[in-house]
């Protein structure tokens, strides 16, 4: 009760409505999501679990307008995204949100610092290395800024990932298990990182873990199981 | 927009970074294509404006005059000795013989007598070190000749050898080294001996109505006043003929254009299969890239930011591909200049063009874009989720409205860059809708067959059936493997039908009806003589003889031939001296194709007997007049009837056969043949002949028909070298498709090796599976090769198809083992790798 009248007071960022997600294969269609209501408050932390395959990556996809939806509404600071067209979608992204992998999902091509600045260069703006710089000294990757991912450990990918979601300065902070491929120790760090940097841009996290140790940081939890919120 | 590009271009180098290698088959595609057309347009180009530069030295003066048999009126001789610089030329054929020690070798040559003044430009070079004017007009009793250096080869004579020439007697003076003017002066017949205007009067060999061509050279003080047109005026109503700087210059020109053309087809053929190479070496890359693609889309990339960044890296690949192209193809005349100096001017200076630049430079972007296009494209297909969802495999899209008009208006640019570099837009017209053709029945053969192989529905055993999915599956590239090397193969099937058609109607021709020897230049006066000697040596019907006067066509139907419209076929009618001949008897094995032979004692208004097909060519008939200049006067004739020639019997063939007039009455010589009655009797004959007539000249047809063969052979290896370069082609698309497919590949024999299949099994089954697709490869080759060979044999050449089946079985199975024995090679990698390193690695 109390955390609703908090986040009633809360300005609300995000709203999913009723949100399903169908995949077809040329065998069957398989429902990921069916029917999905939600809604993120701005600053707030999300932390989204469930079993394997419950939907809890398709989710977080949808609303970094990675994945399409097949019927419902997704609305971002009450202006529907649903109905974007790709490029809109591409504009939404670059803007507002910062996505955080699993698999890191660096360039291979380029060094650290280059993929800080991937975000802002593809938006077409002139890439600011000063920021990256900074961003990549916050992470702890002060010394490592040129150097390629393959000459990186895999905490210190993470923590570039980090970097460059932040580069843009987004709204929302998308993280889907980012610990997943990290060893314990390099797993505290990484969330330690991501909450303390979370605080410091003010941005809005919604984290997917299978660690509810980690779950449990966030402001608020919810749990899905066969594509539907159950908690 | 710069600021734009240049970031675009900033990004796109730093994704490029490390991929380089993935690009080595399209490299290689681009460069092969552009550096053949750069290359053959650099040198044709170079040739060109060297022959411009040279022009005069190369015909000998500003303009040529000639007649035939008979010497230059004296008045247009005497007005250009005034009005410039000239030098007189004798030219004849002749026997040239040498008494060796236990032998008389005979061999006709090519005699050019030659003034004080020649050359009037330029210089001729004589080894050992000597003047021309000095060398043949030494005071010695033995007057000085000058010989080419294959007489020197073929007889094994030497300087201070002395030689027969008619009644005279010769030492060789010196080996002719460079002769300024000879480009335009072709040797047909036999080697070159200069000699001075005297030596040949004294040998007796210029007699009235032997083939005698008389040529002012000319550099007129006035270059301005005396051009082509006021020479033509002077000369009017002569027999005299003009050959200017310009018109001869004109026909090198499109000689060299149309062999430019012929190889730079190649090259664009080269380019259009290398563009098979490129596309599926852009489509592995894309495909190799899906990761980075989603990554970038899921930061906020737009699909056309993306597209922007992958065609940037194309561009880049391109750029790096075609400057070593057109590097090395503009260097090639460079190269080649020794021998260009050597074998055809005196001094060659290549220099570097800007067209052949441009043209290999938009041929390479055209094709680069027209076959990147599709797999560029496949970037907006790639989502950001396949970052967690891995659905890549398949990336078939359909093209937009607007990709199709791109790819309508690239392959329109294509067409139109075409017709400008064939220049004739005939000839444009039929080779873009033959390559056209050839690519699409290519194409539809190939997908015909994959689509029953894939509809196969009858049990074949479990290998068969699990190479049959692997190479019908929709992303299979099989496809591309058959087409890029059926172009090669079918052209290699095609020409071999045609070389063994053309060698088997060469060689009937030959032993049945082709005489073995000319005698040429023979003298009304001794002809009689001549035909009794053949009848004791040769006996009854082996000896055929005709007498002969060479003219020129004016008018055809009172229309001058100047401007006249005729097919191209017959141009060369018109275009100089021709043969004539007449008799009142049809001669021996003639058909008649239409009309009939006048009377034996016919006394009437001139007639001619044409060769049918040229009657067609220049659209008459009979009944239609055709008004002749022979030796200085006009003659009017009607033709009469016309008849088959078939030329390729080797026989006395005139195109124009008069009846009886007074023509008979002018200077005029015989020609001979004989047939073959056994070899020994035929050489006796002609031997006794050249040896008392010492006027008359034999040629041999098997030494002809070897010379012609020898072409024969240049130009099948030519074509045949052609064919090759686009298997190699094939070779660099396939081992492109091999980079590409590495990974399924890799992936596939770890799943057999973990079944239990052994690194030879695995062999065993892909070497059937390639082998299959070379098979496909082959039949799809045979039946466009022998579908294609009919065509040109029935329609074009008009023989009767002949085929090699051997060669073709071997041909047919070339391209099977090329494929299997290349890809295994490339596989063997593969094939030994340790399956559960590659399962790890790939999950």
């Amino acid at each position: 009760m109390t955390s609703l009248m908090k986040n009633e007071n809360k300005k609300k960022l995000i709203e999913l409505e009723n949100i399903h997600v169908d995949l077809k294969s040329s065998f069957e269609t398989i429902n990921i999501l069916k029917g999905i209501n939600l809604k993120i408050y701005k600053n707030e932390s999300v932390g989204i679990i469930g079993e394997s395959g419950a939907g809890k990556s398709t989710l977080i996809m949808c609303i970094a307008g990675l994945e399409l939806i097949s019927k419902g509404k997704i609305l971002f600071n009450n202006v529907p995204i649903h109905n974007l067209k790709e490029d809109d979608l591409a504009l939404y992204r670059s803007k507002n949100i910062g996505v955080i992998f699993q698999s890191f999902n660096l360039l291979p091509s380029m060094t650290a610092l280059e993929n800080v600045n991937l975000p802002i260069e593809i938006s077409g703006n002139f890439k600011n290395n000063k920021m990256a710089m900074e961003l990549l000294t916050a992470v702890g990757l002060k010394n490592r800024i040129f150097h390629y991912p393959h000459q990186l450990s895999g905490g210190e990918q993470q923590r570039v990932a980090i970097a460059r979601s932040l580069i843009s300065n987004p709204e929302i902070l998308i993280a889907d298990e980012p610990t997943g491929n990290l060893d314990k120790k390099n797993s505290e760090d990484v969330i330690k990182l991501l909450f303390q940097l979370k605080k410091d841009f003010g941005s809005t996290l919604i984290l997917v873990t299978h660690d509810t140790t980690v779950a449990k940081l966030c402001d608020r939890i919810v749990k899905i199981d066969n594509g539907l919120i159950v908690k | 927009m710069f600021l734009e590009t240049l970031k675009n271009l900033n990004l796109s180098f730093r994704e490029l970074r490390g991929s380089f290698n993935e690009f080595k088959i399209v490299v290689a595609s681009i460069f092969l294509g552009v550096f053949i057309i750069s290359a053959v347009g650099s040198i044709s180009k170079n040739l060109k404006s060297e022959i411009n530069n040279k022009r005069a030295e190369m015909l000998g003066g500003n303009f040529e005059l000639s007649t035939t048999y008979q010497e230059f009126p004296k008045n247009i001789k005497k007005w250009l000795d005034h009005n410039g610089a000239t030098t007189q030329i004798i030219e004849l054929r002749t026997m040239l013989s040498y008494n060796s020690q236990s032998q008389i070798k005979r061999r006709i040559v090519e005699l050019k007598a030659v003034d004080n003044n020649y050359p009037l430009i330029g210089k001729v070079v004589i080894s050992p070190n000597q003047e021309l004017k000095l060398s043949l007009n030494t005071k010695k009793n033995t007057k000085n000749i000058l010989i080419d250096k294959s007489l020197k080869d073929q007889l094994s004579i030497n300087v201070g050898d002395l030689i027969h020439l008619g009644k005279s007697k010769f030492k060789i003076g010196g080996i002719i080294e460079k002769e300024p003017d000879r480009m335009f002066s072709f040797a047909t017949f036999g080697p070159r001996v200069l000699l001075s205007g005297e030596s040949l009067v004294e040998t007796g060999l210029l007699k009235a109505g032997s083939l005698i061509k008389y040529k002012i050279k000319f550099v007129p003080n006035n270059q301005n006043k005396i051009n082509l047109a006021f020479l033509n005026d002077l000369v009017k109503g002569t027999n005299v003929s003009i050959r200017s700087i310009e018109n001869t210059t004109n026909n090198f020109n499109n000689f060299v254009d149309r062999t430019s053309i012929f190889i730079s087809l190649v090259g664009l053929i080269t380019l259009l299969i290398s563009g098979v190479g490129i596309s599926n070496g852009v489509k592995g890359y894309i495909i190799k890239k899906t990761k980075n693609i989603a990554i970038m889309k899921s930061l906020g990339a737009k699909n056309s930011k993306v597209l922007n960044i992958y065609l940037n890296q194309i561009l880049i690949i391109f750029l790096i591909s075609i400057i070593p192209a057109i590097i090395v193809g503009i260097s090639i005349p460079y190269f080649f200049s020794p021998i260009i100096s050597q074998e055809i001017f005196n001094t060659f200076e290549p220099s570097i063009f800007f067209e052949p630049i441009f043209i290999s430079f938009l041929y390479g972007l055209i094709t680069c874009i027209l076959f990147t296009i599709l797999p560029l494209l496949k970037t907006y297909k790639i989502k950001p989720i396949e970052l967690i969802r891995n659905s890549s495999e398949n990336l078939l899209i359909r093209s937009s409205y607007k990709i199709k008009v791109i790819i309508f208006l690239l392959i329109c640019f294509l067409c139109v860059l075409t017709m400008n570099l064939i220049n004739d837009k005939k000839l444009s017209f039929y080779i873009l809708i033959s390559m056209t053709g050839s690519f699409v029945f290519i194409y539809g053969l190939t997908n015909l067959k994959f689509y029953i192989l894939s509809k196969i529905n009858f049990k074949l055993g479990t290998t068969f059936e699990y190479i049959r999915k692997a190479i019908t599956k929709s992303n299979s590239f099989a496809r591309s493997i058959v087409i890029s090397f059926s172009i090669g193969l079918s052209l290699l099937i095609t020409l071999n039908i045609i070389e063994s058609s053309l060698d088997k109607r060469i060689t009937i021709a030959i032993n049945q009806q082709a005489p073995t020897h000319f005698l040429i230049d023979i003298q009304p006066q001794q002809i009689e003589k001549i035909k009794t000697t053949a009848l004791s040596y040769l006996g009854d019907n082996s000896f055929n003889s005709q007498p002969m006067l060479r003219g020129r066509i004016l008018q055809i139907n009172g229309q001058s031939v100047q401007g006249l419209k005729v097919d191209k076929e017959v141009e060369w009618v018109l275009r100089r001296d021709r043969a004539f001949s007449w008799s009142n008897e049809m001669p021996k094995n003639t058909k008649l194709i239409s009309g009939k032979w006048w009377p034996k004692n016919y006394d009437g208004p001139l007639l001619v007997s044409i060769g049918d097909k040229i009657a067609k060519g220049m659209n008459v008939k009979i009944g239609d007049k055709i008004k002749f200049n022979i030796l200085g006067r006009n003659f009017e004739a009607q033709i009469f009837n016309t008849r088959e020639i078939i030329w390729e019997n080797m026989d006395i063939n005139f195109v124009f056969i008069l009846s009886n007039s007074n023509i008979a009455n002018a200077p005029h010589s015989w020609i001979a043949t004989t047939k073959n009655v056994g070899q020994n009797l035929n050489n006796n004959f002609v031997e006794k002949i050249v040896s008392e007539f010492s006027n008359i000249s034999s040629i041999s047809i098997e030494e002809s028909y070897k010379a012609i063969k020898s072409i024969l052979n240049l130009l099948i290896i030519i074509i045949n070298s052609i064919a090759l370069i686009t298997l190699f082609s094939g070779i660099i698309v396939l081992s492109g498709i091999i980079d590409v497919g590495k990974k399924d590949k890799l992936y596939e024999v770890a799943i057999l090796k973990i079944l239990g299949a052994t690194p030879r099994r695995v062999a065993y089954l892909w070497f059937k599976e390639y082998f299959i697709i070379g098979l496909i490869s082959s039949v799809v080759s045979l039946i466009i090769g022998f579908f294609v060979s009919y065509i040109l044999l029935n329609y074009v050449f008009n023989i009767e198809i002949n085929v090699d089946y051997k060669t073709i079985f071997v041909l047919s199975l070339l391209v099977p083992f090329l494929i299997t024995l290349f890809s295994l090679f490339r596989m063997i990698g593969l094939i030994i790798s340790k399956p559960l390193v590659v399962l790890r690695s790939h999950f």
